[in-house]
C-alpha cells in the first residue's frame, strides 16, 4: 500500500491557527522529508515476510535526492530550499516578542553580555515501542493501541477513516510508558486501521526499536539566544530571549511546535522576574518531527535561565545562590504573575530553595571528604529552582481539545463501585491513585473499587496522560460524581434508619444517624442492593439507580493569548529545587554523579509512592538529557546517525544514582482537594543542576557550558583549552 | 527479530562442522550469537547457512599445553572468567573479561567468538596481540596456526578466510613476576570502550617490561610497540607518553562518542592507571 492506495482517507487538520499548514497525509507521495516517514506499508501473514517485502521494495524505490535543510542556519538562510514551497520560508511558527520596557531595561542595565544556549535533540523512548492492532467486525472498528488519549486517537481516527465515533473503539490496555511522545497520534495507527478495514481482518503491527528511534517523535533541539542586562552587585535588570526550535519537519499530529512557547512561559520558574521578552520561531528541516515529551520545553527554558544566572554570579564574583536569593519568589507574591502571563497560584518556592541548598552544602562536604585524596577528582555542587506547569490547556498544544475530563460512578448491587475515568493509565500508577481517591470520596474500601480507563466504550470522553494533569482533573470529575451518587445513597439509607437524610452521615463503610455512636448502622451493600435490585425498599418517589457522571475543567484556565501574547495556560503549579552533588575525573573527563537531591511540592500527595516514582523517574531522563542522549544527523546526506542503542546512549541503572527527595505541601488554591501534577517535575532539574556542578567543580578550568549534553570529551576539551591558554 | 531466511546445522564433529562451512560460500559460524544474532535481527549480515559450534565437546576445554593457556571454541566468556587454570596461568585473560558486555552476555558469547568477529573496540583481540597469542584455524583441506598480530586487518575483517573455522586461541602463559591489567573507559557500564588497554608487565628489580595492547582506538587493535620501548627506558614523561601513543597510534578513530584527540588523551590516562596496576610508577 502506498500513498496512492490511501486517496481515500483524510488529510490531518492543521488546527492550530499560529502554524503553517503541513497538509499531513497517512503514507507521504511526492516528497519525502525525513528518514523515517512512512511511505508504504506491506500486509503479510507474518513479520519476516513482510520484512522481505519491505526490503524488496525499497530495491525498486526511485528516488530523486533533494538537497537536505539539516539545522536552523541552513533552514533561515535565504539561499535555503524550501520544505513547503508555498510558505516562503522554513518557518512553521514565528512569534516576535516587542515589550519596549524590557528593551528600555537592558539598555540602563551597567553591563550586558549574549550568549547561545543549545539543548540536544532527544527522543521520549517508552521502554515499549508503539504497537497496533486493528480489526474492522459488523460495521466496527476497532483498535488496540499503546497510546497516552485513547479518546482522541478515536476522533481522529474516525475523522480521517470516515467512520462515526460511535463505530470505533480504542482500547489501550496497560502502556509501556508514553512520556509524550504517544500523545500523537500516527500515521502508522492510520494505515494499520484502515489495512484491516479493506483486507476484513485482524492487522498487527508492533514497532521496532530501530524504527521507533526515527518514527516515533523526537524532542527538544532547542536554541536560545539571549541578551541579558545585570549591575555589579548581580541583579539581573532584564533578558530578551529568542527561543528557535528545529521541530523537524513538522508531520505530525498534534503539532511539535508547542514546546517551544512553554520554554520561554516558565524560564523564570521561581523567580520574580518581570523584564523578560521572548521570541519563538520554530523552523522545519528534514528530520523526524518533534513533538511531546516530558517536560514539555520546561527543562530547556530552566537550563537556560540557570545557565545565565550562573555567569552573572561569575560574572560579579557572587555565589550564584546569592544571585537567586533576592529573586526567589515569596509566599507573600502569591499569586504570581510571570511575563508569560501563567499565574503562579501558590508554592513553597522560598522554602525549598533554601533546604536544598542545606542539603547540597552538608553532600558537598561529605563527597570533597570523600575524594580529598584523589588531585585528579574534582567536586562540585550545582542548584535549580524552577516551577512545573499543570493541567494545561490542550488547545494551544493541538488547536483543538481543551482541558475537559470526566469520570462516572456507578455503584453496583453488592455495594461496591465501578469508576470509570477518561485520564490513561501509562505506568504511572493512575489506576492506583484513582482507586485510593474513589475510595476515599465513597467511603468504601480500596478493595471494593474497580477502576476503568483506557476504553472508549467504557469510560466516559477525556483527554488521556499528559500535561501533569491526571490526578488534578480525575480528581475533580470523581469527586464531582461521588458526591452526587452519596446524596442520593443518604436518602435511602435515611430511609431504613428511619432518620432525616440530613442526619445520616458514612464512617467505616456503613451509614449512621449521626451523633448515634454504637447506633444501628446501614451497609453500603444493604444501600447498593435496594438502590439497583430491591427497589421495593426505596422511600416512595425515589427512583432506582445509583450511578452518576462529572465533568471538570479548571474554570480560571486560558485557552488564548491575550494582545500581548500572554497566557495563563496551566491551572496550578508545582515547584521544587534541585541539588547534583558531582565528581568530575579529570583524566577522563568522567562525571559522576554523587548525590542528587529533589525537595519538591506538588500541592496535597496523595499516593506517596506514585509521587516518589514520578520524581526519580523524571530525574533519570533528566540526568539522559544532561548527559547522554543526543540524536545528531549527517548535515550533508540528512542520515540520522543513530540506529541503536549503541549510538542513543540510553543512561541505565549503573548510571543513574540514588535521588533523595524531600517534599512540601503547598495545596493548590483553586485545585480540588489541593492537588497539583507531578508527572514532569523530575525532568525539568537535571540538565541545570548537573551542568552547574560540573562548572563548579571545573572553576579552575573556567569552563562555561552553554550545551547539553555535556559529555567527559567537553570537559576534556575545556580542561584542554584551559592548558593551551596559560 | 526478524532475521532474512537462512539455514542452520549443528554438526557433530569438527570435521563435519568444516565440511558445512566449505558447502555454502556465505555460511556463518555461530556460537553464542551475541554479535552475529543482533546483525542479522539488523539485516546488516544475512548468511545463508548458520553452522552452530557451540556443542562440539572437543572445542570445549580450558588447558594449559606447552606453556601456552589453550581455549577452545566452545568456550563460553562466563568459563574462562571465572576458570582458576585460565587465572594462574594467563591473568590478563580474566582481567578483560570482565568488561566484555554485562554477565548476561558473557554466558552465551565465546572467546573465539570474539576473537574472530574482529570488533576493534572489543578487549580480547587486543589481549590476543598483546600477548603475541596464536590462533588455530581449521578449513576442510587442513591446519593452520596465524599469530594475532597477523589476524587483525581491519574493522570486523580478519585473516580468516572462506571455510575457516577458528577451533582454539593459545596464549603464552605468565611468567613469575607478570602482573596484568586491563583498563578502559566507556559512557555506559557494560558499553563497547572509547579507549582501552592491556597490559602485561614485570616490574621488580631489574628492567621493567610492558607487553602493551590497545583496542577501541583505530580500525583494529593495536600493539603498542612505541609505548613499550617508552616503558623498558624506565624514564618517562608525560610528554614523551604522548608522543610515543601518537606513534602507535597514527590514525585514532574519531565517531560521534569521541573525537580522535580524546581517544589519546583518554588511553594515555588509561596507560598510566594499567602500569600503576601492574606495580609501575606514575
Amino acid at each position: 500500500m502506498t500513498a496512492d492506495d490511501v486517496d481515500d482517507v483524510g488529510t490531518y487538520p492543521d488546527y492550530i491557527v499560529i502554524n503553517k499548514p503541513v497538509n499531513q497525509r497517512p503514507l507521504r507521495g511526492d516528497v519525502v522529508r525525513y528518514v523515517g516517514a512512512p511511505i508504504a506499508a506491506v500486509a503479510a501473514t507474518d513479520r519476516y515476510a513482510a520484512e522481505d517485502a519491505v526490503e524488496a521494495l525499497a530495491a525498486t524505490l526511485e528516488i530523486d535526492e533533494l538537497s537536505p535543510v539539516m539545522t536552523v542556519e541552513q533552514a533561515t538562510s535565504d539561499e535555503a530550499p524550501l520544505l513547503y514551497p508555498e510558505w516562503g520560508d522554513n518557518k512553521v511558527v514565528d512569534l516576535v516578542g516587542d515589550r519596549p520596557e524590557v528593551r528600555a531595561a537592558l539598555d540602563a542595565a551597567p553591563h550586558r553580555f549574549t550568549e547561545t544556549y543549545v539543548v540536544q535533540r532527544q527522543t521520549p523512548l517508552p521502554m515499549e515501542t508503539r504497537g497496533v492492532v486493528a480489526e474492522y467486525r459488523d460495521g466496527r472498528l476497532s483498535v488496540w493501541v499503546s497510546h497516552q488519549s485513547p479518546h482522541i486517537a478515536r476522533t481522529t481516527y474516525a475523522m480521517l477513516l470516515g467512520l462515526r465515533e460511535a463505530d470505533v473503539r480504542v482500547v489501550c490496555p496497560r502502556v509501556g510508558g508514553g512520556f509524550g511522545g504517544k500523545t500523537h497520534v500516527y500515521s502508522e495507527e492510520i494505515v494499520v486501521a484502515h489495512l484491516a478495514m479493506k483486507l476484513g481482518r485482524p492487522v498487527r503491527w508492533i514497532e521496532d526499536r530501530a524504527e521507533h528511534l526515527v518514527a516515533s517523535v523526537h524532542a527538544r533541539d532547542q536554541r536560545h539566544v539571549v541578551d541579558v542586562g545585570y549591575d555589579d552587585e548581580g541583579h539581573i535588570h532584564a533578558m530578551r530571549c529568542h527561543v528557535i526550535c528545529d521541530v523537524g519537519s513538522g508531520e505530525v499530529f498534534m503539532a511539535g511546535t508547542c514546546p517551544s512557547l512553554v520554554s520561554g512561559g516558565v524560564m523564570t520558574g521561581s523567580y520574580d522576574f518581570p523584564n523578560l521578552e521572548v521570541s519563538t520561531t520554530c523552523v522545519v528541516t528534514n528530520k523526524t518531527p518533534a513533538g511531546a515529551y516530558r517536560g514539555f520545553g520546561a527543562p530547556e527554558g530552566v537550563f537556560v535561565m540557570e545557565r545565565v544566572i550562573e555567569r552573572v554570579a561569575r560574572l560579579v564574583g557572587k555565589d550564584p545562590n546569592d544571585v537567586r536569593a533576592p529573586m526567589i519568589l515569596q509566599q507573600s507574591q502569591m499569586p504570581y504573575t510571570m511575563p508569560g502571563g501563567g499565574r503562579i497560584d501558590s508554592g513553597s518556592h522560598q522554602q525549598t530553595f533554601e533546604r536544598v541548598i542545606e542539603l547540597g552544602t552538608e553532600a558537598l562536604q561529605r563527597v570533597q571528604a570523600r575524594f580529598e585524596d584523589d588531585p585528579k577528582v574534582r567536586v562540585g555542587v550545582g542548584y535549580t529552582n524552577y516551577v512545573e506547569p499543570c493541567v494545561p490547556t490542550y488547545f494551544a498544544t493541538t488547536g483543538h481539545w481543551a482541558g475537559y475530563d470526566a469520570a462516572t460512578i456507578r455503584i453496583e448491587p453488592d455495594g461496591g463501585a465501578t469508576v470509570a475515568v477518561g485520564v490513561a493509565e501509562i505506568g504511572q500508577g493512575m489506576v492506583v491513585t484513582t482507586r485510593m481517591l474513589a475510595a476515599d470520596a465513597l467511603g468504601m474500601n480500596l478493595d471494593d473499587v474497580a477502576v476503568v480507563m483506557g476504553d472508549t466504550d467504557r469510560a466516559p470522553y477525556g483527554l488521556g496522560a499528559w500535561g501533569s494533569r491526571g490526578a488534578v482533573v480525575m480528581a475533580g470529575s470523581v469527586v464531582k460524581a461521588a458526591e452526587v451518587v452519596l446524596d442520593k445513597a443518604r436518602v435511602i439509607a435515611a430511609h431504613k434508619l428511619e432518620a432525616a437524610a440530613a442526619d445520616v452521615v458514612l464512617e467505616d463503610g456503613a451509614f449512621t444517624v449521626r451523633g448515634s455512636p454504637g447506633g444501628t448502622a446501614v451497609t453500603w451493600a444493604e444501600v447498593a442492593t435496594a438502590g439497583v435490585i430491591r427497589t421495593i425498599e426505596l422511600p416512595k418517589g425515589l427512583e432506582g439507580g445509583l450511578d452518576a457522571a462529572a465533568t471538570y475543567e479548571p474554570y480560571a484556565l486560558e485557552h488564548f493569548p491575550d494582545e500581548s501574547g500572554r497566557i495563563h495556560a496551566a491551572a496550578t503549579w508545582s515547584n521544587a529545587a534541585h541539588a547534583a552533588v558531582v565528581a568530575v575525573d579529570l583524566r577522563s573527563g568522567h562525571i559522576s554523579i554523587e548525590e542528587y537531591f529533589v525537595v519538591h511540592d506538588c500541592g496535597t500527595i496523595i499516593h506517596p509512592n506514585v509521587v516518589e516514582g514520578q520524581i526519580v523517574g523524571g530525574v533519570a531522563q533528566g540526568i539522559a538529557g544532561a548527559m547522554y542522549e543526543n540524536l545528531p544527523y549527517d548535515p550533508e546526506t540528512g542520515q540520522p546517525q543513530f540506529a541503536s542503542f549503541m549510538e542513543y546512549l540510553v543512561p541505565t541503572m549503573s548510571e543513574i544514582p540514588p535521588v533523595q527527595t524531600e517534599h512540601f505541601e503547598s495545596p493548590a488554591p483553586e485545585m480540588p482537594l489541593g492537588i497539583k501534577g507531578v508527572g514532569e517535575a523530575g525532568t525539568i532539574g537535571p540538565p541545570a543542576a548537573i551542568t552547574n556542578a560540573v562548572c563548579f567543580a571545573l572553576a579552575d578550568y573556567h569552563l562555561d557550558i552553554t550545551e547539553t549534553p555535556v559529555t567527559p570529551m567537553t570537559i576534556r576539551a575545556a580542561i584542554r583549552g584551559s592548558k593551551d591558554r596559560t | 527479530m526478524k532475521p532474512a531466511v537462512f539455514d542452520y546445522v549443528r554438526p557433530s564433529s569438527v570435521q563435519d562442522a568444516v565440511s558445512a562451512l566449505a558447502s555454502d560460500p556465505d555460511a556463518k559460524v555461530i556460537a553464542g550469537g551475541q554479535s552475529l544474532v543482533p546483525l542479522m535481527n539488523f539485516r546488516l549480515a544475512s548468511p545463508t547457512l548458520l553452522v552452530d559450534i557451540s556443542r562440539l565437546d572437543e572445542l570445549d576445554f580450558i588447558e594449559v599445553r606447552d606453556d601456552k593457556l589453550c581455549i577452545g571454541a566452545g568456550v563460553r566468556q562466563r568459563e574462562a572468567e571465572r576458570s582458576v587454570v585460565a587465572a594462574r596461568s594467563c591473568a590478563l585473560v580474566a582481567a578483560a573479561l570482565r568488561w566484555v558486555g554485562h554477565p548476561q552476555i558473557r554466558n552465551r558469547g565465546t572467546v573465539c567468538g570474539s576473537l574472530a568477529h574482529g570488533d576493534p573496540s572489543s578487549e580480547l583481540p587486543a589481549v590476543a596481540v598483546a600477548t603475541d597469542a596464536e590462533f588455530i584455524v581449521r578449513n576442510r583441506t587442513g591446519e593452520r596456526v596465524i599469530a594475532a598480530r597477523d589476524f587483525y586487518l581491519a574493522p570486523f575483517w580478519t585473516a580468516l578466510e572462506e571455510g575457516d573455522l577458528l577451533t582454539e586461541v593459545r596464549l603464552p602463559v605468565d611468567t613469575p613476576g607478570i602482573q596484568s591489567s586491563v583498563r578502559e573507559y566507556a559512557r555506559r557500564s557494560g558499553d563497547f570502550a572509547i579507549a582501552g588497554v592491556a597490559i602485561r608487565g614485570t616490574s621488580g628489580d631489574g628492567t621493567p617490561r610492558a607487553s602493551v595492547g590497545a583496542f577501541g582506538v583505530a580500525s583494529a587493535p593495536v600493539r603498542m610497540t612505541a609505548t613499550e620501548r617508552l616503558i623498558e627506558s624506565g624514564d618517562y614523561s608525560q610528554s614523551a607518553l604522548d608522543d610515543a601513543i601518537a606513534t602507535d597510534v597514527p590514525s585514532p578513530t574519531s565517531d560521534g562518542q569521541a573525537d580522535g584527540t580524546y581517544r589519546l588523551e583518554l588511553l594515555g590516562e588509561l596507560v598510566i592507571l594499567a602500569l600503576a596496576d601492574c606495580g609501575g610508577r606514575r
